[in-house]
C-alpha cells in the first residue's frame, strides 16, 4: 500500500472570469519559511547568492523567478517559493544548513496569481495598502490583510500579483474574490 | 405617460428623449433622465410629499439636496424597501416606486394630524413630562403609542437582498465636493500630476453651477462645469467619483465615503453591489462642500410650497420644473434676489419680494424692476396659509401694515451656512464669523483645507479662486509643482446678508427643525425652563437630532436661543456634527461580512470528507470541526456520541485534530527556549520522543498545555490547543524576540501545513500497520508510547506521534495538508476491517473527561498549574515564565479549589457544568461556595454522568459528598468527590499490545 497520495488544490470552486483579469491557483509549488540563524546574516546572503544567484531582499520585496524566489516577509524571515514542492524544503534545508531554519509551508498557504490590467484594481479593493504602480512596484511584497484574512502579497517581475493566504481560509478568500470581481 | 404639468418645454439639464415612469403612493407619473425623484414630483405638480414626525403636518420639499428635512419617502418595495430616503437625492429610474411616510390612511387625509390640535401637550420635553404617572403604563401603553404615532418610515423586516462592497483607495489630494471650488481644486491638483480623487454626492458634477444661470468665461456655468469635468476625466491621475458622499474623517488622513453604485437602478446588475464603501487615505484634502441655505422661522413656514430660494432655482433652472405659478421671494440676502430673475425667466409671476432690510443694493432693485415684482423693504412675512398647499402669505410692511398676498410658491433666502460638518469630526467646534453671519471652520484637520462657499466665500469669483488656490497648494504639499489655473472671468455677484432668524409676532406654528417638528416656541420653552446651554437645548427639544443632523435648523435654533437669552451667538455656543455626515446603510459597513461570512471560516483539509460522512460541525474559533457523525436512525446527538466513544474504546476511531496549533521550533537553543516557556524540562527530551508540557502566563496562571516532540537536536514541534494556537505563537515570539534575543532559536507556525488525525483504540496499531506496511515499524518496542517519527510514504513526508488524549492505544498521523483528504480516505480504508469509526469533538471530549485530562474548561485563565494537579511538574531546577508570580500567596493558598472528579450519588441524575459546590445541608451563599464543576459528560462506559471540577482540598476529600448546585437550570444534585480518572486509572489501555 504505497501508491502515491493524491494532493488536492486548496480552492474547490472556479474563479470569477472577467476581461482583463486572470486568476489561477499556483498549486503544486514549493513554499518554505526561511529564518535566519543568529549572526548568520552575511553568510546566508552569500550562500543564497552563490547557490541560486539571488540577492536575498533586505526589505519587503521579492527576488528571483518562478523557479525560485525569496520574498521578504519580516526581519530575517523570507518565504521561499519554488516551482515544485517535491524535495523543495529538503533542498533548501540542506543548502542553508546552519545558516537558516527552514520550515515546509508548501501546504500551508494557498497561492493565487492574479494577472491582467484589472488585477491591481481588484486587489486594491481589499488591500489596505497603496498598490499604485508608483508605490507598489514590481517585486514589492507586503504582509497585509484582505477582508479580515491575513495574507502575503507580492508582485512578480512581470507585474502579476501573487497572494498567499492560509490554506484553511481559501473558501472565505474565494468568497471575497467572487464578491469583488465585478469591476 | 401622463403629462408633466409643471415641466417647461425647454431648458434644464434633463434628457427629454429618455422618459421614465415612476409611482408615488401608487399613482403613476412620468419624468426624464437627469431628474431626481423630487424634481420629477415637482414637475408633476405634486407639492404634498410627507407628514411630519410629531404633528403629522403636511409637508412639501424645502430643499433640493441632501439637507432635505421633509421629503422623506419609502423607496422600493418588499425586502428592498428603504425608509427615510430623501427624494431630493434619489436619481430617478424607470419603474421607481415610492411611498409617503408617517400617514394613515392617506397622505392627504392623515388621522393623526389631529396631533396638531393637541400640540399644547406635545411641546418640548413632553416625553418627560406627560407620561410620568403611573409608571407601569410606560412600557405597556405610552411608549408603544408614541412609537406608533411618531417616527418616520417602516423597515421591511426582511434581510437586505443587495450586496455591498468595500474598496480602499489612496491619493495625494482628495477633493470633497465637485462644485465650482472643487472643480477648480481638482483641476489645479490634477494638472500637476498629483493623484486626485474628486467626490460629489450628486450624480452630476457641478454643484450650484448646475442650478444657476450665471456665466463663467462667457459660457453658461453648467456648460463650463461640464468642460472641466471632461478635462478631469481625461487625466489618468484623476479619479472621478460621482454619487459619492464623504461622510467621515478618521485618523491619519483616512476618509469614509459611500458611493451609490446601483441606487439609480431598479435592482443592481448581476454581480454589482448596491453601494460601495470607500476608505480613502489622502495626503491632503480640500473640503469644497459648499453651503446650505437657511430658512426663516415664521408662522406656517412648513406649508408645502415654502422652499429655500436656492432649491427653487435648482428646480426651475436645472430641472425645468416650476414649483409654482405665482411666487413670493422672502429674502434677507442679496443672493435671494437672483431668484427673481430666474422665476421671471421661467414664466412664474412674482407677487412680491419681501426683504427685512430697509435698504438693498440698487442692482437688486433693478432685477425686481425688470421682473415687474413689487418690492417690500423693511418687511417680513408673518404667516403662510394654505394647509396642503400654499395659498397666501401675510406681509407686514415697514409701515407695520399687514397685507395678504396670494401665492403658491415662496422662495426663502436667509444667508447660508458653510457645509463644514466634516471639519468637526476630530471634535473641533466651528467659530462664528460676524461678517458673513455664519459658522466657519476654525481649527482645520491635519492635511485638510477648506475652499469656496464651505470657507465662507460666497462670491463666485472668490469660490473659483480659493478652489484653485487650495488645489494647487495641496498638490505642492505632496511634492508636485502646480501652476494655478487661470481663474475664469465671472460677473460680480453681491452676497451680503443680514439674517432674520425669527419673525416676531408670527401667527401659527413657526418651525425651526422641520424633521423633528421643533418650533420657535419649543426653543422659547427650553430657554424658560433653563435648558439654555446649546447641548441642553438640543437634547430637550431634539433640535438637530433628526436624520439630517440639523443641517437646515441647528444654527437657526441657537440664534433664536441667543436672541431669547440676550447673548451673542458665539457666547451661546454651537453643537458639533459627528460622522456620518449623511446616514449610511449598516449593510455598507458590513460589506460581505454578513451571516455565516461574518468572520472568515477555516476549514481543515478533511472538511469535504467529513461533510460527505454526515458530520455536524461546531465552531472552534474560526475553525469548523466535526462535532459528531450521525448515522441514520440515531435519535439524538447523545446516542451518536455514545456510539463513537464505545467504538473507540472497543475498536478504533479517527478524529481530525488538524486544528491544534503546531509550532516549528528550530535552532541550537530551541531546548533552552522551551525550558523557559514550559514549567517542565524539555532540553533533556530525547530525539524521537514527545513530552506533555504546560506553560504559564507571566502572571503565574496556567496558559496552555500540549505535547512537544523532538525531531532532531535542533528541531522541536510544539502542539497547542486549538483555542490558544495564536496566543501561544505570539507568546513564543515575544519570548525569543524580546525577552531573550540572544538565543539562537527560530519559531514559525506550521498549523496550516499539516493535516493531522488521531487514530485511537485497541486496533489503532493494526490499522496503521495496514496502511504503512513496512514503511515504519510500529511494534511497542520500536515505537513506544510518546514516540515520534518522520518518514517518507506515498510520495510525501509523514509525521507519526504516539500520543493519547483518549487513554487508548493511540497515534496521531500528520501529512502536508494537500494530502489531508487523501490521508483520511486511506485511513478509513485501512480500518474498514476493524469497523473504524470517525468521531468528533464531542466524543473526544467525553473520553478526555473519562480520563481526567484538562482542557479549555479547566485552562480558563483563573487556574494555576497547582490547581490543576500539575504543581509537582513545576521544575525547581530552572526558571520559566510565570514561576515567580505563580508563587504569590494568593496562588499557593491551600484554600484554592483543586481539580478532582465528581459522580452523582444517584446514577440517574444529570450533572451540569457551571454548578457550584456546597457542603451538604449548607445554604446557597457565596460564603459557602467551595468551587465549581468545569466539565461534564455522559460516560457510556460507566453508564452515568461524570464531572470534573475544582473544589477546596479536593484530593483530600475523595469519597465525601457535596451538593452540585445550579440555580440557573434548577439543578441541585448530590455528588461524590472522586479521582478525576474514571476509566483505566492504571493506564493499561495505553500500552495495548
Amino acid at each position: 500500500m504505497s501508491e502515491l497520495f493524491a494532493p488536492l488544490p486548496a480552492f474547490e470552486t472556479a474563479f470569477p472570469i472577467s476581461d482583463g483579469l486572470t486568476i489561477e491557483e499556483r498549486s503544486g509549488i514549493g513554499l518554505a519559511t526561511v529564518m535566519i540563524r543568529k549572526d548568520q546574516s552575511a553568510a546566508l546572503v552569500k550562500r543564497v547568492r552563490s547557490l541560486y544567484g539571488i540577492n536575498l531582499p533586505a526589505s519587503p520585496s521579492r527576488a528571483g523567478t518562478d523557479d525560485l524566489a525569496f520574498i521578504g516577509i519580516g526581519p530575517g524571515v523570507w518565504l521561499a517559493a519554488g516551482s515544485s514542492s517535491s524535495g523543495f524544503t529538503s533542498m533548501l534545508a540542506n543548502d542553508l544548513e546552519g545558516l537558516a531554519s527552514v520550515s515546509d509551508q508548501s501546504s500551508g498557504y494557498a497561492v493565487l496569481r492574479l494577472s491582467g490590467p484589472k488585477a491591481r484594481t481588484l486587489l486594491q479593493k481589499g488591500v489596505p495598502i497603496d498598490l499604485h504602480p508608483s508605490v507598489f512596484r514590481p517585486e514589492k511584497a507586503a504582509v497585509t490583510v484582505i477582508a479580515h484574512i491575513g495574507c502575503m502579497l507580492w508582485q512578480t517581475d512581470e507585474g502579476a500579483f501573487e497572494v498567499a493566504v492560509f490554506r484553511s481560509m481559501a473558501g472565505s478568500f474565494h468568497h471575497w474574490l467572487a464578491a469583488s470581481a465585478a469591476i | 405617460m401622463s403629462p408633466q404639468p409643471n415641466r417647461r418645454a425647454t431648458g434644464g439639464l434633463i434628457d427629454r428623449s429618455v422618459s421614465l415612469n415612476f409611482s408615488f403612493d401608487g399613482k403613476q407619473y412620468g419624468g426624464f433622465a437627469g431628474d431626481t425623484l423630487a424634481s420629477a414630483l415637482v414637475a408633476n405638480g405634486v407639492t404634498l410629499v410627507g407628514r411630519s414626525f410629531k404633528y403629522h403636518r403636511p409637508r412639501g420639499f424645502l430643499t433640493a439636496g441632501s439637507e432635505e428635512p421633509n421629503g422623506l419617502v419609502e423607496l422600493r418595495t418588499g425586502a428592498r424597501r428603504e425608509p427615510n430616503t430623501k427624494a431630493t437625492t434619489v436619481e430617478l429610474y424607470n419603474g421607481l416606486a415610492a411611498m409617503s411616510q408617517n400617514r394613515w390612511p392617506s397622505l392627504a387625509f392623515d388621522i393623526q394630524s389631529i396631533n396638531n390640535w393637541f400640540s399644547p401637550l406635545l411641546g418640548a420635553g413632553f416625553y418627560y413630562k406627560t407620561f410620568m404617572w403611573p409608571g407601569f403604563l410606560w412600557e405597556k401603553l405610552y411608549e408603544p403609542l408614541i412609537r406608533r404615532s411618531a417616527g418616520l418610515g417602516r423597515l421591511s423586516m426582511e434581510s437586505d437582498p443587495d450586496s455591498y462592497e468595500k474598496v480602499h483607495a489612496f491619493c495625494d489630494v482628495l477633493v470633497i465636493g465637485g462644485g465650482a471650488a472643487g472643480l477648480m481644486a481638482a483641476l489645479a491638483a490634477g494638472r500637476s500630476g498629483a493623484r486626485v480623487i474628486l467626490c460629489d454626492e450628486d450624480f452630476r458634477f457641478g454643484g450650484r453651477l448646475l442650478s444657476e444661470r450665471t456665466e463663467i468665461d462667457g459660457t453658461p456655468c453648467a456648460e463650463w462645469a461640464a468642460n472641466v469635468v471632461a478635462e478631469l476625466d481625461g487625466l489618468p491621475n484623476v479619479t472621478l467619483l460621482p454619487s459619492t458622499t464623504v461622510f467621515g474623517v478618521y485618523d491619519g488622513g483616512t476618509y469614509g465615503a459611500i458611493e451609490k453604485v446601483s441606487d439609480h437602478l431598479e435592482t443592481p446588475g448581476p454581480g454589482q453591489p448596491r453601494q460601495r464603501l470607500w476608505k480613502i487615505v489622502a495626503k491632503r484634502s480640500v473640503l469644497a462642500a459648499g453651503a446650505i441655505e437657511r430658512p426663516i422661522v415664521f408662522g406656517g413656514n412648513d406649508t408645502p410650497g415654502v422652499m429655500l430660494a436656492s432649491a427653487v432655482r435648482t428646480y426651475v433652472n436645472r430641472y425645468a420644473a416650476n414649483p409654482g405659478k405665482r411666487a413670493v421671494v422672502f429674502t434677507s440676502s442679496d443672493d435671494g434676489w437672483r431668484t427673481i430673475a430666474d422665476l421671471a425667466a421661467a414664466g412664474i409671476e412674482i407677487a412680491a419680494v419681501v426683504d427685512p432690510r430697509l435698504q438693498v443694493a440698487p442692482s437688486l432693485g433693478d432685477i425686481a424692476k425688470r421682473a415687474h415684482a413689487p418690492v417690500f423693504l423693511g418687511a417680513r412675512l408673518r404667516e403662510a396659509n394654505g394647509g396642503h398647499a400654499l395659498a397666501s402669505l401675510s406681509i407686514i410692511g415697514a409701515d407695520n401694515r399687514e397685507r395678504q398676498v396670494r401665492a403658491d410658491l415662496l422662495a426663502v433666502a436667509n444667508g447660508s451656512n458653510p457645509n463644514i460638518g466634516l471639519t468637526n469630526h476630530y471634535g473641533h467646534r466651528p467659530v462664528w464669523n460676524e461678517e458673513i453671519s455664519a459658522f466657519v471652520a476654525d481649527v482645520l484637520l491635519p492635511g485638510m483645507s477648506v475652499a469656496g462657499a464651505a470657507a465662507g466665500r460666497f462670491a463666485l469669483a472668490d469660490i473659483l479662486r480659493t478652489g484653485a488656490d487650495a488645489g494647487a497648494k495641496a498638490a505642492e504639499d505632496t511634492g508636485f509643482s502646480a501652476t494655478m489655473p487661470p481663474v475664469p472671468a465671472t460677473t460680480a455677484d453681491p452676497v451680503s446678508a443680514t439674517p432674520l432668524w425669527h419673525v416676531d409676532k408670527s401667527r401659527g406654528k413657526a418651525f425651526v427643525d422641520f424633521q423633528n417638528d421643533v418650533t420657535a416656541k419649543d426653543v422659547a420653552l427650553a430657554a424658560q425652563e433653563g435648558f439654555r446651554a446649546i447641548e441642553h437645548l438640543k437634547r430637550y427639544t431634539t433640535l438637530g437630532m433628526a436624520t439630517d443632523q440639523g443641517k437646515t435648523s441647528s444654527v437657526t435654533g441657537l440664534a433664536i436661543m441667543a436672541e431669547l437669552t440676550g447673548r451673542s451667538i458665539p457666547v451661546t455656543g454651537v453643537t458639533i456634527a459627528r460622522p456620518p455626515h449623511v446616514p449610511v446603510a449598516i449593510g455598507a459597513f458590513a460589506g460581505i461580512h454578513t451571516g455565516p461570512h461574518f468572520k472568515p471560516t477555516r476549514l481543515t483539509s478533511g472538511h469535504r470528507w467529513a461533510e460527505e460522512n454526515g458530520a455536524s460541525f461546531v465552531e472552534a474559533g474560526q475553525w469548523l470541526r466535526p462535532q459528531w457523525f450521525s448515522r441514520p436512525g440515531e435519535m439524538d446527538w447523545l446516542e451518536t456520541v455514545n456510539r463513537e466513544v464505545l467504538a473507540v474504546r472497543n475498536g478504533v476511531g479517527i478524529c481530525d485534530v488538524s486544528t491544534l496549533g503546531k509550532i516549528d521550533i528550530q535552532g541550537p537553543d530551541a531546548g533552552i527556549l522551551l525550558d523557559r516557556v514550559y514549567i517542565n524540562m524539555f532540553s533533556t527530551l530525547a530525539v524521537g520522543r514527545a513530552r506533555y508540557g504546560m506553560m504559564l502566563r507571566e502572571d503565574g496562571f496556567a496558559m496552555d498545555d500540549g505535547t512537544t516532540a523532538r525531531f532532531s537536536e535542533t528541531r522541536y514541534v510544539m502542539s497547542t490547543t486549538t483555542a490558544n494556537a495564536a496566543k501561544a505563537m505570539s507568546h513564543l515570539e515575544f519570548a525569543r524576540q524580546v525577552l531573550w534575543p540572544e538565543l539562537d532559536v527560530q519559531t514559525v507556525s506550521i498549523t496550516e501545513q499539516w493535516a493531522q488525525y488521531a487514530v485511537a483504540g485497541p486496533n489503532a496499531r493494526k490499522l496503521l500497520q495496514n496502511l504503512f506496511g513496512l514503511a515504519i515499524d510500529l511494534s511497542p518496542e520500536a515505537f513506544p508510547y510518546m514516540g515520534v517519527a518522520e518518514f517518507e510514504f506515498g510520495g510525501t513526508t509523514v509525521r507519526l506521534f504516539r500520543l493519547s488524549f483518549s487513554g487508548e492505544l493511540a497515534y496521531e498521523v500528520a501529512v502536508p495538508a494537500h494530502y489531508g483528504d487523501a490521508l483520511i480516505r486511506r485511513l478509513m480504508a485501512a480500518g474498514a476491517e476493524f469497523g473504524v469509526t470517525p468521531y468528533g469533538t464531542e466524543a473526544l471530549s467525553v473520553m478526555r473527561i473519562e480520563k481526567g485530562h484538562v482542557a479549555g474548561n479547566e485552562l480558563n485563565g483563573q487556574t494555576t498549574a497547582g490547581d490543576l494537579g500539575f504543581g509537582r511538574m513545576m521544575s525547581k531546577k530552572k526558571d520559566f515564565i510565570g514561576r515567580t508570580l505563580a508563587a504569590r500567596p494568593g496562588l499557593v493558598d491551600p484554600e484554592r479549589p483543586v481539580f478532582v472528579g465528581f459522580k452523582p450519588v444517584d446514577p440517574s441524575r444529570r450533572l451540569r457544568a457551571g454548578a457550584h459546590f456546597l457542603g451538604l445541608g449548607k445554604a446557597a451563599t457565596t460564603a459557602n461556595d467551595e468551587g465549581y464543576m468545569t466539565s461534564v459528560a455522559y460516560s457510556p462506559n460507566l453508564g452515568h454522568w461524570i464531572g470534573l471540577g475544582l473544589i477546596k482540598h479536593g484530593p483530600e476529600r475523595l469519597g465525601e459528598r457535596v451538593r452540585a448546585y445550579d440555580p440557573i437550570r434548577n439543578g441541585d444534585v448530590e455528588v461524590e468527590i472522586c479521582s478525576p480518572v474514571f476509566v483505566d486509572p492504571e493506564g493499561a489501555r495505553l500500552q495495548h499490545v
